[in-house]
């Protein structure tokens, strides 16, 4: 996928919510620093575990 | 006493003074209610003030009191909170157009736990929309100023809670963080901020900014005085994921200064980015903090030079997933650099978040095992002081797009982290302006926060500076 195609991938994810033409380029420009942030911290967590979430029990055990 | 000296006390002092009956609680209530008048003009640091219910609720405390129904350390108290918690009856507007006219009807756990307590709610204080901001300029309601120079701003989001306190509009005020929204603030109205480690404080009923890094936070102007607010509003709560079993909160019983053979951490690299001024006060306030016992030695993370982009682009995509509704339904009344933020958000795939999540896991682990070598770690709150309202968002000091040893990343590596973090005045610059030093502990670690706060704070007067705007 190019950079163009990228973008307009990443502008669908707008819900279709339009935006003025002034909007849109200040919107595309922190979209574009976004996606070199991103391919940034891949780089960094490489090798890391990933993590976690799992939803804890409910309440407490008697005792601990 | 005066009008203006009672405004003057600290929240220990005045609790002390009402559980006399040598104050009564209307008399500070109304104090407070004039100053809020005098200045908000100048500050416009509130959104709405509760002067009916307030002046009320002060002749109820006064009338408990004086039957021997004490209540505790805030009862009869004036104090302020962000307008990011529900207030049943009360509108509650996160700042925002969205909600400008809402009245919810329940109160949120935090002001549950005010009311519990005796304390009297003023009124709620201007912020940047939902917290999403660093200046307190993004508020549907205008910009809040700072009362050291009206001309700069307040730091944000809890701009108007750090402006109130700074004021003598009451001698305690709750805010909420996310980034640095409390620490910040505090710093650059010369006050203390401090928020717990990540669970401490219930969240139910507050606007979420970003749920995994959000926390409630207080301002005062005494260091000795977080622990009464804080010990009054600390403790589980299951409505909130977050919140963490605990014993009954006991911080002002622990809070005794002493800071003997405290190791503390600086991060020397990442002082660079700072301005001599502020650098110069907190060298000095290095000094100050060996006097008092603790050692001082450097310490180096690498890893947290990834510290703010990944803080960011976490709080990014979960705003963008609290907010999705609303921007698809009311897009245009949202602040619109809010708008563009949330737009830009809601284009993070579920992957990329994963992956930021991973590397938050990684800066985690390091920053773990820097605290089996130091108990705190220190730096400047902020690499300047309050930028001029004129300079704009970009005025807000963050550079934070960027892996490097800026010095965003020590404002935003504790709310990314939870870790309990204490903001205190450090030094006055050749401007007139406040400079602030951020104390940050281990989770779970907020006594040893307290206390060398305090210790910094036993031999210094910085605490005790006001602005010329509220000085008699």
């Amino acid at each position: 996928m190019n950079d163009n195609d990228q973008l307009a991938h990443r502008l669908a994810l707008l819900d279709g919510v339009e935006f003025s033409a002034t909007d849109l380029a200040a919107i595309v420009a922190e979209v574009e620093d976004l996606q070199r942030v991103a391919a940034e911290l891949e780089e960094f967590a490489q090798a890391t575990p990933w993590i976690s979430q799992q939803i804890q029990p409910a309440g407490k055990k008697v005792g601990s | 006493m005066t009008a203006t000296n009672i405004l003057e006390l600290n929240l220990t002092d005045l609790s002390w003074l009402i559980a006399g009956r040598q104050i009564s609680s209307s008399e500070m209530v109304q104090a407070a209610l004039a100053r809020l008048d005098s200045l908000e003009g100048k500050l416009n640091a509130f959104i709405t003030v509760l002067r009916e219910q307030a002046t009320a609720a002060a002749q109820q405390a006064d009338d408990e009191i004086g039957r021997g129904n004490y209540r505790g350390p805030l009862h009869g108290v004036p104090v302020t909170i962000k307008d990011m918690f529900e207030t049943a009856g009360v509108r509650t507007t996160g700042g925002s157009k969205i909600l400008a006219d809402w009245i919810p009807t329940n109160d949120a756990d935090l002001v549950d736990k005010l009311r519990a307590a005796g304390a009297i709610i003023i009124g709620k204080t201007n912020l940047d929309e939902f917290g999403h901001g660093g200046t307190s300029t993004l508020s549907h309601f205008g910009s809040v100023h700072n009362p050291w120079d009206v001309e700069r701003i307040a730091g944000g989001s809890s701009g108007g809670s750090a402006a109130a306190v700074a004021a003598g509009i009451g001698p305690l005020s709750y805010g909420t963080e996310t980034g640095s929204s409390v620490r910040r603030p505090a710093s650059y109205c010369g006050i203390v901020g401090f928020k717990p480690t990540f669970g401490i404080i219930s969240r139910h009923g507050s606007f979420r900014g970003a749920w995994s890094q959000d926390h409630v936070g207080l301002f005062t102007r005494s260091v000795k005085d977080i622990p009464l607010g804080l010990d009054s509003v600390a403790g589980y709560d299951p409505r909130d994921p977050a919140s963490v079993h605990q014993e009954k909160a006991a911080y002002t019983a622990g809070l005794d200064g002493n800071v003997k053979g405290v190791k503390v951490g600086v991060l020397r690299r990442f002082l660079e980015s700072v301005n001599p001024a502020v650098k110069n006060a907190f060298e000095a306030a290095l000094k100050v903090l060996a006097q008092a016992g603790c050692e001082i030695v450097d310490i180096d993370i690498p890893e947290l030079r990834y510290a703010a982009m990944t803080s960011m682009m976490t709080s990014s995509a979960e705003s963008a997933g609290i907010n999705r509704r609303w921007f698809r339904e009311r897009h245009q009344d949202y602040v619109p650099h809010v708008s563009r933020g949330i737009a830009a958000g809601m284009t993070i795939t579920a992957s990329e978040y994963l992956t930021v999540q991973r590397a938050r896991h990684r800066i985690r682990e390091a920053v773990r095992g820097a605290y089996e070598k130091v108990a705190l770690i220190v730096s400047p709150t902020t690499s300047r002081v309050a930028p001029l309202l004129a300079e704009g968002l970009k005025g807000n000091g963050d550079d934070t797009r960027h892996a490097s040893y800026d010095h965003s990343n020590m404002l935003r590596f504790p709310s990314m982290l939870g870790l309990p973090g204490c903001s205190l005045p450090i030094g006055i610059n050749p401007e007139g302006m406040p400079m602030g030093m951020q104390l940050i502990g281990a989770w779970f670690a907020d006594q040893t926060v307290l206390n060398a706060a305090l210790a910094y704070q036993n031999d210094t007067d910085w605490h005790a500076r006001r602005p010329a705007l509220v000085q008699a």
